[in-house]
Parts: structure tokens; C-alpha cells; sequence
């Protein structure tokens, strides 16, 4: 593949700009840097914000790979204090000395920073052709990307709690601190909205880039890539096409969880940050519930200006190299303690980077440990490599010539899928391996009385063997009850949650009974008891909230309205279902439930899009994969593609890229 | 918060505040119960004060300047106006673009 030369040149300004912060420093020191020990930190105590990170690590050259050194970004330092250091901590854990290396990161100058990074390296996606782009004119487009970046400013006010401790001098009561926020939106929002429309049909393509830069700033709760869906769900609203019903409906549910909102408890987004509200109030609730809005609209939006252009191909090579960087940045970083900062910083993290440097590693009970990597969950990115090794076997399905990348991407993302240890996405990628086997030799067609004969055959047999065991009873009570045993081990006090108040009310419908057994043993067997129990512990909703949820995007209300003897670490739900109970509630969740059996129903001979959703909707059952906005984005224009697709014709696609 | 109890901490709920300007020989007394705050003013010069009622009256008289945060003030006004000439740059940029494809 030929790189053209204006590109090489834009590439080595952006690493200049990448490592010219990290040598800021006070000019004219004269500064003898001693090494960090345990014994002494005080020069770093009295001198903060005074040297570089350079001069940092050229004193500690151990710092860079020796595991017990971690630097963090310190987003509430102040502008002049940008690449130095601002602290060190001395911790003292078992027999380890670790070292806490804040690094001066203005939240600030990291909206700005950051921004122009990702939107130079967006820059790098092939352009359209010009025809498209002027077809694809947006009427008041700017007046749309002053409402956007008015949106975004308002989220600041909005989570004022969140933003507090991650800005030096700010004051949120004042409206003229806004202002230089706004601008910095403004100017965000105009170019990477530029570079976006001249580069919108390849889009589809590079979605799985989603999954390396994240694109989260450092200290706020934003994700860049919103910005898009946010200003094209603007258009769409203004271009008057979408769904009057889906707009009608939204509208009702929003007047219903803008009225419902009351009270204010603080979440603390934690690994979901960018893609959740940080506090259950009205003004949250409103900027949150538009986003949702705006974000589904844009969506559907994007999809439909770019559908055609998806090249499964490109899609393919770039789920494969983006599978591969992530074992690779994920393993430096686990090794090298700056590698580990630069990830975060760079990528757009929501959570620092894994450092146990050993992917291969099994705990004293011999049991897998889960390797993450640079992603914040390790289901997750299983998931994202199963959906790598999936879309593979969809090419070879096409008949289409794998090239070196997708080799790459066959060895990395199985290793990867090993790492993680995501053992639903190991037998789900089986299974499918096996099914596209027998369609692409056409075995199933020929044998498909005898298979289905044989496979009924032995799924009776096993069925009545574990029914008629005398033990079964007695088994299927205790896992059954495990889940009510973990929700009542939470349950704090006398303080209890509407749900195990019906739990332990005995009048109680026999029906709902027989539910929450079948629920508990499910969840026994997918290892769900502890935290699904721990969401019962929790969930207190009304009956209404049951029926409709309490706003999109908001775990404020569920984790902060019910005391309970809280777990060592912070616990999602560990199932995006549970999750859009809280959001949407269960009338919403079971329309989309039947819609989405429907569509399967109606497209069961589109054999990847069956495959693809079956294998998204049980691993969504079982973790938070929808609260992380790359995986919802991917999926839900996956989904939409896959749909309407059945063959992928990479010659007649509108792309101008090469594959 | 007022600069003064921004600088100089709440104000002692029995607080007299003597009439300094008329008394030309007017010294301030050490405060044992105060921690000694350092004070500056618009040309960087600085003065350690030992009681309340000698920080108040150091302030009101113009030694309200801490440093590095208006250092940090001057910083982010510097980047107000960077911001607003990228902005202008941004939009106009576009306008040249528009008008040379014409």
C-alpha cells in the first residue's frame, strides 16, 4: 500500500506534538532530579509542578519498565503545570514499594490536546469522492454545530459534581466560565465534523478503531466520537425524515423520567465513563435522555448515508489490525509503566491499562486469569476478538481471497479471545466455526433431516437424563436459590429494596416465583449469582420505573438510593439487560425483545446476520457490554447492516479506499 | 467567597475590627491560634501576616494576588483569545475554501 507523502508529513508533526507537553518545564531551573525511593520523596513534595516528565524519567530510568512505578494523569492540575510533575505518592502494599507518578494533565488543555490529536489521525481515513460530499450538504449546519457544542458545554454544567475535581479553577455558578469551554467545543465540534463529512463513506469500515481510541478526554465524561451522532441526529431532526412514532414515543418517555427525576445521587462512571451520567439529577437527566435521543437518531442517520459503502473486506482487515494493537499496545503497556500512561492518555482510556504483564497467567486455584489489556473489560474485548474470527469466516463464507491481514488477525484474535477468557465467546465462535463448516460444504443441506434428527435426538436424551436424576430437584433448588442467598448477603440493615421486599414477601405470585427460581438458576450456571444478587440488593424501582425505567444512561438512582454492605470493588449489574431495565424498564425492553425476534424470524436464512446477532444477544445477557460506547455503536450498526445485507459486493460499494 | 475569606480563612465569630487608619501607630498583634499566611501584591512583592485583622487589612489594601492562580487566570484568559482566533480561523478557512471552488 502506497502512503503518500502529505500524510507521512502530518504523521511525524503529530508525534512532534505528541512528545513536545512531556518537556515543558520551568525555564532556567537548575534542578539536581533525585531518584524516587522509599525513604525520600520531599524533593517532589516541595517542588511540584517544577519539572518534566522528561527530566523525570532521564533521573529514573527504572521507572520506565519496572512494574511497581505507575504514572497517572493529573487532570486538576494547572495549565502551567502541563507535563511536569505535579506529586509523588509513596505506597507501601505487602512487601512491594510502589511509586504514584502524578503527571500535570490540565483538563483544560486536554479537551484541546487530545481533540486535535484524534481528529489529525481521523484525518488519515481515505477521503469520499467529491460528488458525495457535495450531495451530502447539511442545511444550518452551522448553526447545528453551535447547538452541539451548547449541548456538550451544558453536560459540564450538568455533572458540575464530576467536573469539580477535575478542573483547578473553574466556576461552575458562573456563566462566563463557560464561555472558553465553549469555544474549545466549538472549534472541536467544527473540525472534526469537517473532517467527518469529507471522509463519511468510509466510515463503516473503520469502526473497529472505536475499540483502540476510545477517544474519552482525560478528566471529563465525554467521548469525541459523539459528537458526530449528536450533530447528524441534529440534522436528521431539522431534515424532518425520521420516525414520527420513534419521536412521539421518546418524547413521552422523556417528559416521564425528566418528571420522575428527584433526588440527587452521585455515580461514579468508573470504566463506563463517556457513555454514562455521573449523577441522578433533572439537569443530568435532560443532557443525558437528548444524547440518548440525538445518539440513536445519529445513528440511523450515519447508517443510512453510508450503507452502501461497507466493504466486509475493509471491515475485516480492520477488525484484524485493530485486534492485533491491541495485544500489542495492551502487552507494552503491562510491561512499561509509561507505555501504560501514553496508552491511557493517547487512546482515550477509560481505565488505565492492565499491568499484569503476564497474559498467560492462572491464579493458585490453576484458573485463567482474565487479561484486559487496554481494555476496561475483558468480557468485552473477548467479545470485540470472537467478532473478529466471526467476521473472517463470514469472508471465507463470500468466497473472497483472505489477504495477510486477516492471517493476522486469525492469530491475534484468537489469542487475544484466549487472553480474555471469555469462554461464552470461545463456545459461541465454535459453534459458529462448525455451522459455517457444514454450509460451506453444503453438508447441511444435503443431511439436514438426519442432523436435525440426531441433534433433537440428543438434546432429549440429555434433558431427560438430568430431569429424571434423583439429585436434579435438590440441584435445581440450590442454584436456584444461590441468587436470593447472595441479593440478602448485600442487603444491608433493615434497609431493603423493593425487589427483595417482593422476594421475601410470602405472598409473593406463584408465577413470579417460578420466574425468579428459573432467573437464579441461570444465573447460577452463567456465574451471575454474586452480582446479579447484588443488583437485586440494590434495585429499588416504583412500579412505574419498573414498567419505564429512570432515564437513559443514569445508574445514579440504582447505585446511590438503597444502602447496601457494598462489595471491595464497583460492580456493574454484569448484564447489559439489567442495565436497560434501569434505563428504559421492561415494557420498552420486551417490545424490543419481540421486534428483535421478530427481524430474526423474518431474516433466518441470512445466515451472518442470525449468526451475528444470536452471538451479541447472549454475550449482552451476561455482561455490561452496551455501556461502553464503542460496543454500542459498533453493534448497533453492525446490526443495521447485517440486516438489510445478506451479500457483500466490495466491487460495487462506493468506496474510493483500497483494501 | 469574598477575596478576604478566600485568602485569609473565616472570620473569629468575636472579630472587633479595630480602626487602623486613624492610629498611625498601629501595631498588629501575633495571633497564636492563626496560621501565618504569605500575601502578595500586583509586582510580586510578599509579606507573611500573623493574625486575622493583619491579613484583612493587608488585602483590602490591594495584597489579593496568589501567584499561581492568577497565573492560572492569566493562562486560561491567553487561551480564551487563542480559542477565538481558532475559531475565526476555523469558520473563515472554510469561506476561502467555499468561494475558490466557485
Amino acid at each position: 500500500m502506497e502512503v503518500k507523502k502529505p500524510k507521512l508529513v502530518l504523521v511525524g508533526l503529530m508525534f512532534i506534538a505528541i512528545l513536545v507537553p512531556w518537556f515543558n518545564t520551568e525555564l532556567g531551573n537548575n534542578f539536581s532530579v533525585p531518584e524516587v525511593s522509599q525513604e525520600d520523596v520531599t524533593f517532589y513534595e516541595i517542588n511540584p509542578c517544577k519539572i518534566s516528565l522528561f527530566q523525570f524519567i532521564s533521573n529514573n530510568s527504572e521507572s520506565l519498565y519496572q512494574n511497581h512505578y505507575f504514572f497517572r494523569p493529573d487532570n486538576s492540575s494547572s495549565i502551567k503545570c502541563f507535563g511536569r510533575i505535579s506529586g509523588v505518592t509513596v505506597l507501601q502494599k505487602g512487601v512491594e514499594t510502589q511509586f504514584f507518578i502524578s503527571v500535570g494533565t490540565s483538563s483544560l488543555l486536554n479537551l484541546i490536546f487530545q481533540a486535535v490529536i484524534w481528529i489529525i489521525l481521523f484525518s488519515l481515513i481515505p477521503k469520499n469522492n467529491k460528488k458525495i460530499v457535495m450531495s451530502e450538504k447539511v442545511k444550518y449546519k452551522n448553526l447545528i454545530i453551535l447547538a452541539v457544542s451548547y449541548l456538550l458545554t451544558f453536560s459540564i454544567h450538568a455533572e458540575s459534581r464530576f467536573y469539580d475535581k477535575n478542573f483547578y479553577i473553574f466556576e461552575f455558578n458562573n456563566l462566563n466560565s463557560y464561555l472558553l469551554i465553549f469555544l474549545m467545543f466549538i472549534f472541536i465540534v467544527k473540525n472534526f465534523v469537517d473532517t467527518f463529512q469529507i471522509r463519511s463513506n468510509s466510515i463503516m469500515n473503520y469502526l473497529p478503531y472505536l475499540f483502540l481510541f476510545t477517544g474519552i478526554f482525560s478528566g471529563y465524561n465525554l467521548v469525541l466520537y459523539s459528537i458526530i451522532f449528536l450533530f447528524y441526529g441534529l440534522v436528521s431532526l431539522t431534515e424532518q425524515k425520521g420516525s414520527k412514532i420513534f419521536n412521539s414515543v421518546f418524547l413521552i418517555l422523556s417528559l416521564w423520567w425528566l418528571y420522575n427525576t428527584k433526588g440527587s445521587f452521585f455515580f461514579s462512571p468508573g470504566k463506563i465513563r463517556g457513555f454514562t451520567s455521573s449523577i441522578y439529577e433533572f439537569n443530568a437527566s435532560l443532557f443525558w435522555i437528548t444524547f440518548s435521543f440525538l445518539l440513536l437518531k445519529g445513528l440511523w442517520k450515519v447508517y443510512t448515508l453510508n450503507k452502501d459503502s461497507f466493504s466486509i473486506l475493509l471491515f475485516t482487515k480492520n477488525l484484524s489490525l485493530v485486534s492485533f494493537f491491541l495485544i500489542l499496545f495492551g502487552n507494552l503497556g503491562s510491561n512499561f509503566p509509561i507505555i501504560n500512561f501514553f496508552n491511557y492518555y493517547f487512546f482515550g482510556l477509560q481505565r488505565y491499562g492492565v499491568d499484569l504483564n503476564n497474559p498467560f497467567a492462572f491464579d493458585e486455584f490453576l484458573v485463567k486469569i482474565s487479561w484486559r489489556g487496554l481494555f476496561p473489560s475483558s468480557e468485552t474485548i473477548g467479545e470485540f476478538y470472537g467478532l473478529c474470527l466471526m467476521f473472517i469466516i463470514f469472508v471465507i463464507i463470500e468466497n473472497k481471497q483472505l489477504t495477510k491481514f486477516h492471517y493476522l488477525g486469525i492469530f491475534s484474535s484468537a489469542l487475544g479471545l484466549y487472553f480474555s477468557n471469555n469462554r461464552t465467546a470461545i463456545v459461541l465462535i465454535f459453534f459458529i466455526v462448525i455451522f459455517s463448516y457444514l454450509r460451506i460444504t453444503k453438508f447441511y443441506q444435503i443431511q439436514k433431516y438426519k442432523i436435525s434428527i440426531t441433534t433433537i435426538s440428543i438434546g432429549l436424551l440429555l434433558l431427560i437424563f438430568t430431569l429424571q436424576s434423583e439429585t436434579w430437584t435438590e440441584s435445581y433448588n440450590f442454584m436456584s436459590e444461590s441468587l436470593i442467598f447472595k441479593a440478602r448477603v448485600f442487603q444491608f440493615d433493615s434497609i431493603y429494596s423493593s425487589f427483595l421486599l417482593l422476594i421475601n414477601n410470602p405472598e409473593s405470585s406463584v408465577i413470579f416465583s417460578s420466574f425468579l427460581s428459573f432467573f437464579g438458576f441461570i444465573s447460577y450456571l452463567l456465574n451471575r449469582s454474586e452480582m446479579w444478587g447484588l443488583f437485586i440488593a440494590r434495585y429499588n424501582p416504583t412500579f412505574s420505573e419498573l414498567l419505564i425505567g429512570s432515564g437513559p444512561l443514569n445508574f445514579g438512582q440504582l447505585y446511590g438510593e438503597t444502602v447496601i454492605n457494598s462489595p471491595e470493588s464497583f460492580l456493574l449489574p454484569h448484564s447489559s439487560v439489567l442495565s436497560y431495565v434501569v434505563f428504559i424498564g421492561i415494557l420498552p425492553l420486551m417490545l424490543l425483545v419481540v421486534a428483535l425476534f421478530y427481524l430474526l424470524l423474518k431474516n433466518r436464512h441470512n445466515y451472518k446476520f442470525v449468526a451475528f446477532s444470536l452471538y451479541v444477544f447472549i454475550n449482552i445477557f451476561k455482561n455490561d457490554s452496551l455501556n461502553y460506547f464503542s460496543t454500542f455503536t459498533l453493534y448497533a450498526l453492525l446490526f443495521l447492516l447485517l440486516y438489510n445485507r445478506v451479500k457483500f459486493n466490495d466491487d460495487k460499494s462506493t468506496l474510493s479506499a483500497k483494501i | 467567597m469574598s477575596a478576604i475569606e478566600n485568602i485569609c480563612g473565616i472570620q473569629p465569630s468575636n472579630f472587633v475590627k479595630p480602626d487602623i487608619s486613624s492610629n498611625p501607630n498601629f501595631i498588629f498583634k501575633n495571633d497564636i491560634n492563626y496560621t501565618a499566611k504569605q500575601l502578595f501584591d500586583s509586582e510580586g512583592n510578599t509579606v507573611f501576616v500573623n493574625s486575622y485583622v493583619e491579613c484583612q487589612h493587608y488585602v483590602l489594601g490591594g495584597w489579593d494576588f496568589t501567584p499561581i492562580k492568577n497565573l492560572e487566570t492569566d493562562l486560561q484568559t491567553s487561551l480564551l483569545y487563542v480559542m477565538i482566533f481558532l475559531v475565526a480561523v476555523t469558520f473563515f478557512k472554510r469561506k476561502f475554501r467555499v468561494l475558490k471552488w466557485k
